[in-house]
């Protein structure tokens, strides 16, 4: 009972945390603070999901352990990614007040 | 799992659901490409809550060996769109 009790406040916390990954994503002017928002919070989200469901069903607790790993090892690369080419492909930063990287791009790999 | 825990839980995966809806507006409207990639990563993400929370709602563990996959393959196809955008080409 008391078990059941904390997984579904870790299941509340999730959910929680993935409408604010979500509503960030609505409320944020450029692509580079919506990836700030759903990249970092909606993975927090996802982890109180995966918490919660690992103390109802324990012999699920190795696979999900696995997807988490995993979650939190690739969100940080595809973010990254994500950014890279948004700045590369010149999208602007909206109310930026500075930008370190302004001409000091690598070349980009030109196309055959 | 008491009938309580049951219902919040698939209370929970209704939430969930309806939070597809702001991603999917913006994959629809989202000014540039990159929005609109930002924006389908975030619904995987959001999709591998609601198949983990169906694992917890059927009581079994079969089901998160999909969502194992769909984070795999969202993380490759994330990866190669965005070398597309960046660079007009993926390989």
């Amino acid at each position: 009972m008391l078990g059941e009790i904390i997984a579904l406040l870790f299941i509340a916390f999730g959910v929680f945390f993935s409408a604010v990954g979500v509503l960030g994503m609505m409320r944020m002017p450029d692509v580079y603070t919506r990836l700030h928002a759903s990249g970092k919070v909606t993975t927090l989200g996802i982890f109180g999901l995966l918490v919660g469901t690992a103390i109802l069903i324990p012999e699920a607790t190795l696979k999900l352990f696995g997807l988490g790993l995993f979650i939190l090892l690739s969100t940080p690369v595809a973010s990254h990614a994500i950014a890279a080419s948004a700045y590369r492909s010149g999208i602007p930063m909206k109310r930026a007040s500075r930008d370190d990287l302004a001409g000091r791009l690598p070349v980009p790999i030109p196309e055959e | 799992m008491s009938v309580l825990a049951q219902t919040l839980i698939q209370i929970a995966v209704v939430i969930m659901i309806l939070l597809i809806l702001p991603c999917a507006y913006r994959v629809f409207v989202g000014p540039t490409p990159a929005d609109r990639l930002q924006a389908i990563d975030a619904l995987t993400a959001l999709l591998i809550g609601i198949i983990v929370l169906l694992a917890l709602i059927q009581g079994t563990s079969f089901v998160i060996d999909v969502a194992l996959a769909l984070a795999a393959f969202s993380f490759v196809g994330t990866l190669a769109i965005a070398r597309y955008l960046s660079e007009g080409r993926v390989f």
